[in-house]
């Protein structure tokens, strides 16, 4: 028997174990990339899944910190053998775990959360901002058909284009571009003070995204505006969409998440939010994670980030 | 504690007596939940939802279910046990008078005759074992605890999270929302060994010891201290998985002990 009230993600299978840190290096300003040996997390775990890091044997801090899967990595013969993840120096455990070196030991428990769905897309465009852009390598790949992840691995239908719009305070913190141009999508790039891209807010490059795909014609930040399509009969709940096929997924700041949601349901845009919650546990005992999720009378409630999420459709989110 | 136990160690019965309760064992997870500090409260459905749809799962998991409970007011302490009564699944009930994040919840911890108060009428409302969790935000938890005992209670429980804040210098801001909040985990744990102490030496009926147990150090700390069993709340937040092995390492730590029994361990410290 499960409980009737359990979320489809609940932590019954995720393993926690004492793993061993093979990589910990920079990949731009207060920003590292961590690698860990953990095969039975990495042949289960999908994008935007993440799982909880813990200094092995120190209380101090106390608890663990949820950090979003970046990549597996694959052995020779092609077995996912290890975990990426990307983090910003921010707080005690972040700091620590910058110094960090191959060989050391870190507590780890997941995989957590129930990640992106494999929802079909033709034009998937991932929208990241800060150090949001985390969960996005390992998802570009599996829309590309260039990986896949799950045991059993998850089926997820080729996307004909994926593109990232991707900004940060300045040039100094964009960590991974080199990973995501790697993969051959598009990355266009935004700054806070213009030391990269464009100069402005990554919305920005999420309205030139949209306007150039409408138009398919060069659009400049001066002559790109949103049109929300006419509706046919009215009614808003026909999803006719100016943009078949193009679904929005978004990690970031709430503020830039929330501007996010509200041009992709203006453009009647399929869109899911990867939320970043204070999280104690992880596993939905603490009750710490919750953010106000709208049910379908309207009505929100709080519901826990890391077992009923990280990842809900961006309508249903009381900002 | 890594030494291993002597290899002609007869069985340990890890038993405990609660009173009219009797479980399995003596390691317990806690309600609700270096240390914790929180402001979150009790997020839950209510009484009709728990009963609905929780504690017919929790009756198939293979442990006794307490039902830790909380009410605006005696009044509603009262109820929420009336509505207990009858319902097969719960072993005992458990009332949180004292969580620090439900304001009306402290007062009645917080004064013997109130304490009493809901624990005679809680007693009177159903037939389920009784267990008080107590705040340790009190000058004397001993006298709050005789007060429980001699209102009908058949346990007490202790402690609850300590009063605590954070805050933020630079932006000159509270870090919690409730702006005080409960601390929790490794840091009250000297707190909560004093309270067991205190609380056992004052009362005849079990105690359960709660604050910062992590370790089966910790663990057998509490039961010489006079708890009959513990609580484990914070460190599930950190350790996932270890309670079970807490479980699996009591054994060896009662045998150190020459214990055949949890019980001949509970309230044995020597105070020279």
């Amino acid at each position: 028997m499960t409980n009737p009230l359990h979320a489809d993600h609940y932590a019954d299978r995720a393993v926690q174990q004492r793993v061993t840190v093979l990589e910990n290096v920079q990949l731009a300003r207060d920003t590292y990339r961590l690698r860990f040996e953990a095969p039975q997390l990495a042949r289960q775990i999908v994008p935007g899944q993440f799982v909880m890091i813990r200094l092995a044997g120190c209380n101090d801090p106390l608890l663990g910190r949820p950090l979003a899967l970046y990549d597996t990595v694959l052995s020779p013969s092609g077995e996912p053998i290890a975990i990426d993840v990307v983090y910003l120096v921010v707080g005690k455990l972040t700091s620590r775990l910058a110094k960090v070196s191959p060989g050391q030991t870190l507590d780890v428990w997941g995989p957590l959360g129930n990640g992106f769905p494999p929802t079909p897309a033709e034009h998937l465009i991932m929208v990241a901002g800060g150090i949001g852009q985390t969960p996005f390598p390992a998802l570009a790949q599996e829309f590309l058909g260039s990986r896949t992840y799950g045991s059993p691995p998850r089926s997820v239908p080729r996307a004909g284009r994926v593109t990232l719009c991707y900004g940060a305070r300045s040039a100094d913190y964009l960590a991974g571009v080199e990973d995501f141009e790697r993969l051959g999508i598009s990355v266009r790039i935004s700054t806070d003070d213009g030391s990269q891209g464009h100069h402005g807010l990554v919305t920005d490059l999420l309205g030139l995204e949209l306007a150039r795909v409408s138009r398919e014609t060069d659009v400049t930040p001066q002559n790109w505006e949103i049109n929300p399509p006419p509706l046919q009969n009215g009614d808003p709940a026909e999803l006719m969409t100016a943009y078949p096929g193009t679904r929005v997924v978004c990690c970031g700041p709430e503020k830039m998440m929330e501007q996010v949601a509200k041009i992709s349901a203006l453009l009647r845009i399929p869109c899911q939010v990867s939320l970043e919650t204070p999280m104690a546990c992880g596993i939905g005992i603490c009750f710490s994670c919750v953010a106000k999720v709208r049910d379908e009378s309207g009505n929100w409630d709080y519901k826990r980030t890391c077992v009923e999420g990280p990842v809900f459709e961006a309508e249903k989110i009381a900002w | 504690m890594t030494t291993p136990p002597p290899a002609d160690s007869a069985p340990v019965d890890l038993s405990v007596q609660l009173g009219r309760l009797r479980l399995p064992n003596p390691i317990l997870v806690a309600s609700g939940t270096a240390g914790m500090l929180n402001s979150i409260g009790l997020d839950n459905d209510g009484i009709d939802a728990f009963l609905e749809h929780h504690l017919p799962y929790l009756a198939t998991v293979g442990a006794p279910t307490i039902v830790s409970i909380a009410g605006r007011d005696c009044d509603e302490f009262i109820a929420i046990c009336a509505q207990l009564e009858g319902h097969a699944g719960a072993a005992a009930v458990e009332l949180n008078i004292s969580c620090p994040n439900v304001s009306h919840g402290v007062d009645l911890g917080t004064d013997p005759a109130l304490c009493a108060k809901v624990v005679a009428g809680c007693r009177a409302a159903c037939s389920l074992p009784i267990i008080a969790k107590l705040t340790p935000n009190v000058t004397n938890i001993a006298t709050i605890a005789k007060a429980a005992a001699d209102a009908g209670a058949d346990a007490i429980s202790a402690i609850n999270t300590c009063l605590g804040m954070a805050i933020d210098w630079r932006r000159r801001r509270p870090l919690l929302g409730n702006v005080v909040g409960g601390l929790s985990g490794p840091a009250i744990k000297p707190i909560a060994l004093r309270a067991v102490y205190q609380i056992a030496r004052a009362v005849k009926i079990p105690v359960i010891g709660i604050g910062g147990i992590a370790t089966i150090d910790d663990v057998m700390e509490f039961l010489v201290a006079g708890a009959t069993a513990v609580q484990i709340g914070t460190a599930n937040f950190y350790n996932p998985q270890g309670t079970m092995a807490l479980l699996d390492q009591l054994p060896a730590a009662l045998a150190m002990l020459g214990a055949k029994s949890v019980a001949d361990v509970v309230g044995t410290l020597v105070v020279p």
